[in-house]
């Protein structure tokens, strides 16, 4: 059986979506999103084989939500769309197929059996994603879209990743990873990210470690790792 | 006495000449407001010449002559200003010197001092600021009583003997300062007459020529397209001319004729008449005046008419027809009527410019709004269709009346080519469409509508409130994860109603104040209808609402 998550944001299309993909027999629907932050939490725990993703999608599109998940879980990708021909053919080499609303089950069989052998090919799926430029995180039920030039550091603890700006701090269902690859967000340890524009100073300590100082006066821990790079970036 | 009555009866002769003269074109420029430089060197011969025969008329009076020359002097004077009278004043005068006689120099001298009394008091008019007292018969005398009041001083001072002056301004001085200022004002007045007449003249003309303009504006909206326009047109020159007949033509036939020789000329014949093919081709104005050149009708030898006017009707510099007036044989075709009639094409022109520079915009208004109907949005035809297949599964009777829904959209899209809908069908077409959005959206979209029911039967352009809601929830409420509110209201505000739209989301400021999405058109059409004062208006606050208010004219619901 392919796992499969299904993203749309129309409940009655994701709804004709999982039964005509539960009759091939062939499909497991593991989940059903409404919105690009539920995708990408979904995404990070149930690791799904395939995506049937729509691309018009209210604030976070089908495309955008792409540039969030982080390439280790990354699944293929289905656009599904009720017309969007042209959007569909720029994206046509990059997606293993598409969709167009109504989708009859002949259509959609062919598209299982693409996906069986890319599945069998065992090639990873590898889409090419573009920067993020804003970075959406959760705020008493509602989506607060963050730009990354606005964040001081994002930290990572038990209960999830966190974005820091003079705002406030913010809760993302993006990895550490996604942030640091698709933003200019530097990592300084394994827990933390920092917005170079955004630091005073940095402390050395003995035995390799260090210490940021942010313009806001927050203390981050530098590692040993991360400490030459950090060092490169700025030139020292 | 005796001498008075003489210099009464010359002075009747000079009067008949100055009606003469009042008549004659060389009177024209007195008429203006202005004279010109060429106007006054004109009237510089024309006074000069009444001086002259002032003289020549004169009656010898002891080895002087008794005389009404200081007439043309003093008028000169008064109506051409200082110079002018002057000018005459200095003419008579020497020609009166030349004729020799005791009082010969100073006759001279007094003439010229007449003429320029004369502008004096033109000047002093002026400078007083009654220009029109010029022409007073008034002043007249009294300015030319007393300007001969100094001549017969002039003559006393300058005349030799001094007894023999005395003598003769003893005799003369009565009769001469009478008939003088008598027959300056008796001039004055034939002037002033047919000053006025000219300018009655013209009154009535432009009063015409207006009232042809009005009754004629807006019958030519459509151009000569609707079959009784030339006809209404025609028969509204016809009224207001008096001409014998008017006719209307397009290039190649008759399409109005209205009066005598109705009979036989028929509207929708072709054009017979050479004069009219004549004005087409050369593209300029043929007037038969029936003296020198007769208009002959060629379609019935007993037709009454024997003159006329033909004038080509241009568009861009281009003959589309011609208008042509025409008088019956025993008429004759008045220069006011000439004229009248060019400038009743010229006005006509103008309208069928105007008429095809409206239907050009109406067309592409037209056309535009065909474009944005065929433009249904294939994202909503495609996402309707898939949510009636998945309500289908489950609620057949959902998914019966979300058909109904759509078809019911769709003939409304495609059917509504009229210029005109009521409210209650817009609102009709709006409810269709939120029909299936509704169901797509479920508990994110919700739709109140808050109309005043008098405004039901109101009538406003087609596709105005369909496109506006499409945008709102398009741009606005599927964007948002909250749930979205689309509020559509109707109210009535003194002499406009105002139907406004309103979302939630607040998310598509720019592109409708820069009148994208559509909104252009809508505004455009509403304008284009009902005036600046009505259309389009958006507000939005970034994140919170948009609001689009749609305001045309309320009549009270007549």
């Amino acid at each position: 059986m392919i796992r499969a998550l299904i993203v749309d944001d129309e409940m009655h299309a994701r709804e004709e979506l999982r039964l005509l993909l539960e009759e091939t027999g062939e499909v497991e629907v593991v989940g059903s999103c409404a919105n690009a932050l539920e995708a990408v939490k979904a995404i990070n725990r149930q690791r799904p084989q395939v995506l049937f993703l729509d691309i018009q999608m209210p604030v976070i599109g089908g495309f955008e939500l792409l540039s969030m998940i982080d390439e280790e879980v990354m699944p293929h990708v289905v656009f599904v769309t009720a017309y969007d021909e042209y959007a569909l053919k720029a994206f046509e080499e990059k997606t293993l197929d598409y969709l167009l609303k109504p989708v009859t089950p002949e259509r959609l069989k062919k598209s299982v059996e693409k996906l069986r052998s890319a599945l069998r090919s065992g090639a990873p799926a590898a889409y090419e994603t573009v920067r993020l430029n804003r970075i959406p995180c959760v705020s008493a039920n509602r989506i607060k879209l963050v730009e990354p030039q606005a964040v001081e550091y994002v930290r990572s603890e038990l209960s999830g990743v966190h974005v820091v700006t003079p705002q406030g701090s913010f809760y993302t269902e993006l990895t550490l990873k996604v942030l640091e690859d698709r933003t200019d967000l530097l990592r300084c340890h394994r827990q933390y990210l920092v917005n170079l524009d955004q630091v005073d100073e940095i402390l050395l300590i003995e035995s390799g470690l260090a210490e940021i100082r942010t313009k806001s006066g927050q203390t981050l821990p530098v590692s040993r790792r991360y400490l030459k790079i950090l060092k490169e970036r700025l030139n020292l | 006495m005796k001498l008075i009555f003489a210099l009464l009866q010359q002075m009747s002769v000079f009067l008949v000449i100055a009606y003469l003269f009042s008549k004659s074109p060389a009177f024209r420029p007195l008429t203006g407001e202005t004279l010109r430089a060429r106007h006054k060197l004109l009237l510089y011969f024309i006074f000069s010449g009444f001086s002259i025969l002032g003289t020549y008329f004169g009656l010898p009076v002891q080895d002087a002559i008794a005389n009404t020359r200081a007439i043309g002097a003093v008028l000169a004077g008064l109506i051409g200003g200082p110079l002018l009278g002057t000018a005459v004043g200095l003419t008579g005068g020497l020609h009166r010197f030349a004729l020799g006689g005791f009082t010969a120099f100073s006759c001279g001298v007094s003439t010229t001092a007449e003429g320029l009394f004369g502008g004096l008091v033109h000047l002093w008019l002026m400078r007083r600021g009654q220009p029109e007292q010029v022409f007073s018969p008034k002043i007249a005398f009294a300015a030319t009583f007393a300007a001969e009041a100094m001549q017969m001083a002039i003559i006393l001072l300058l005349a030799r003997p001094f007894a023999d002056a005395v003598a003769l301004v003893q005799v003369i001085a009565a009769p001469m300062m009478l008939a003088n200022a008598a027959g300056a004002a008796l001039f004055m007045s034939i002037m002033r007459d047919q000053k006025s007449m000219y300018d009655k003249f013209g009154v009535i003309f432009s009063g015409r020529a207006l009232k042809i303009a009005e009754r004629t504006l807006g019958i030519l909206d459509k151009g000569f397209k609707p079959a009784t326009a030339a006809g209404e047109v025609a028969r509204i020159i016809h009224q207001e001319t008096g001409v014998g007949a008017v006719a209307i033509t397009d290039r190649d036939k008759v399409l109005a004729y209205v009066g005598l020789g109705a009979d036989h000329h028929q509207p929708g014949t072709p054009i017979a008449s050479e004069l009219t093919r004549r004005a087409i081709e050369e593209n300029r104005v043929i007037f038969a005046d029936g003296v020198h050149e007769h208009y002959t009708c060629t379609r019935a030898a007993d037709c009454p008419l024997g003159s006329a006017l033909v004038v080509p009707l241009r568009l861009d510099n281009e003959v589309i027809g011609t208008i042509k007036l025409y008088e019956p044989k025993r008429k004759l075709f008045l220069n006011l009527n000439r004229t009248l009639g060019e400038g009743i094409a010229r006005l006509l022109s103008e309208q069928l410019l105007r008429s095809r520079y409206e239907e050009q915009k109406r067309l592409l208004v037209t056309s535009e709004l065909k474009l944005v109907q065929a433009q249904v949005n294939p994202h909503f035809l495609f996402n309707a269709l898939n949510t009636i297949i998945a309500v289908l599964r489950k609620d057949a009777d959902q998914a019966r009346e979300l058909l109904l829904h759509l078809s019911n959209f769709f003939r409304k899209n495609l059917k509504r080519s009229g210029d005109l809908a009521t409210l209650e069908e817009e609102l009709d077409h709006v409810n269709a469409y939120l029909g299936i959005e509704r169901v797509r959206f479920e508990d994110r979209l919700r739709v109140e509508m808050a109309v005043e029911p008098a405004l039901l039967p109101l009538k406003i352009p087609t596709f105005t409130l369909q496109p506006i809601v499409e945008n709102a929830i398009k741009h606005g409420i599927s964007g948002m994860l909250e749930p979205g509110v689309v509020r559509i209201t109707g109210r009535i505000e003194g002499e406009k109603a105002v139907i406004e739209v309103e979302d939630n989301a607040g998310a598509y400021c720019e592109e409708l104040k820069s009148g994208g999405l559509g909104m252009n058109i809508v505004d455009r059409r509403i304008r284009n209808l009902y005036g600046d004062r009505f259309g389009l208006a958006v507000s939005c606050r970034a994140g919170e609402w948009t609001r689009v208010a749609v305001t045309v004219p309320w009549a009270g619901g007549e």
